[in-house]
């Protein structure tokens, strides 16, 4: 047998284990190995650097309080993805309460204009523009499409992370749609125009 | 990446394999025609990417770390001053102490309202003068009887009582 160096990562679970045996050092590496997904997944429902942030935070800090919980024979993205989007849902909705929207009189500046559609769009835009007509729905509605849109996660993954029914999962992104829709017309009519011409 | 004709020529709408949405997420020339395929397509363009919290992974990782250190600090620390156990040890103390101090109380009290009967047996205060002279030394005088002596009765309070008779006698004898 060839002896080697190179040393092998334990997995999530493996990780967990460590943690539970009392050793703190192995749950700062899952938090280092965690973070970027989390905080994304957390900035992209919010939609605040700063907010993500501490949501991220607030996310670690429950995961360490209730990881006797954790079930090994279940994916611990999977679990995690839940913590998330509890804790994210529970914010909007808190936040909600206390200012309604506070993006829907944002009204972006067009930087230039296409002949033929009358719009170009840039990247940098798209994202205010999403943060302004995605204050039309609900936490729930918001934070599925996001995952299935942004993280790419299938309907059936949503559904475990949520422990919901896939068809649940289906109604919300075809509301979450409409309403936009609406909204961007509203808001955005230039986008929105080009979005009716398309369908 | 694949190349923008590539990306052009196999995208359709709902497409969502990921080398194509690699290139939706990252060709800023692109963007207008994939929106222009699917509508769809507009909000995919923002994901992708895992993203960086401000300040890097590392001082976040230390942030974490750091706020749980406090947290578990400060549990052990509530923990050390308001275990049950100690709770109960000194709740238990606290009510011990009252129970004896209660009972010594009552025993007390007990005792005192049980000393008026003792009391009415001994004999009433008499005066000062009454307590000091030396009568009950000398021999009770059933009977005298004398021609020259003057017999004076004094009046008793009660009909129980020993009648006090004084003897004013020149010839009595001296021991009565």
């Amino acid at each position: 047998m060839i002896p080697t160096n190179q040393t092998i990562e334990p997995d999530d679970r493996q990780l967990v284990e460590t943690i539970r045996a009392g050793d703190p050092g192995a749950f700062e590496v899952l938090v280092r190995r965690k973070t970027s997904k989390v905080y994304s997944l957390c900035y992209r429902i919010i939609g605040n650097a700063e907010d993500a942030k501490d949501i991220s935070q607030l996310v670690f800090i429950k995961l360490w309080e209730n990881l006797e919980k954790y079930d090994p024979q279940y994916a611990f993205d999977t679990w995690l993805y839940r913590m998330v989007t509890n804790v994210a849902i529970d914010f909007m909705r808190n936040k909600q309460s206390r200012d309604n929207a506070v993006n829907s009189n944002l009204r972006l500046v067009k930087t230039s204009f296409d002949a033929e559609q009358g719009v170009v769009i840039q990247r940098k835009e798209v994202e205010s523009v999403f943060n302004a007509v995605s204050s039309c729905l609900s936490p729930k509605q918001k934070t599925i499409f996001v995952m299935n849109q942004m993280d790419d996660m299938p309907s059936s993954e949503i559904a475990k992370v949520l422990g919901c029914r896939e068809s649940t999962v289906r109604n919300h992104l075809f509301n979450a749609r409409k309403l936009m829709q609406l909204q961007l017309k509203k808001q955005f009519p230039e986008y929105s125009r080009l979005w009716k011409e398309q369908q | 990446m694949i190349s923008c004709n590539a990306f052009r020529a196999n995208l359709r709408p709902g497409s969502s394999e990921p080398e194509l949405l690699e290139h939706l997420r990252h060709c800023d020339a692109c963007l207008d025609h994939a929106v222009g395929v699917d509508p769809d397509f507009l909000f995919r363009s923002i994901g992708g990417e895992e993203l960086v919290p401000p300040g890097g992974v590392e001082a976040f990782t230390h942030d974490v770390m750091q706020q749980l250190h406090v947290r578990t600090t400060e549990s052990r620390l509530a923990h050390r001053v308001l275990s049950w156990p100690r709770r109960l040890a000194v709740a238990a103390t606290i009510a011990a102490g009252i129970t004896g101090a209660a009972v010594v109380w009552q025993h007390e009290q007990h005792t005192f309202e049980s000393l008026p009967p003792i009391a009415a047996a001994t004999p009433k205060p008499v005066s000062h003068m009454a307590a000091a002279a030396p009568l009950t030394t000398k021999p009770v005088v059933e009977t005298y009887d004398s021609k020259n002596a003057t017999i004076v009765e004094v009046p008793s309070e009660g009909s129980n009582d020993v009648k006090v008779v004084m003897i004013f006698d020149d010839q009595l004898p001296a021991d009565l």
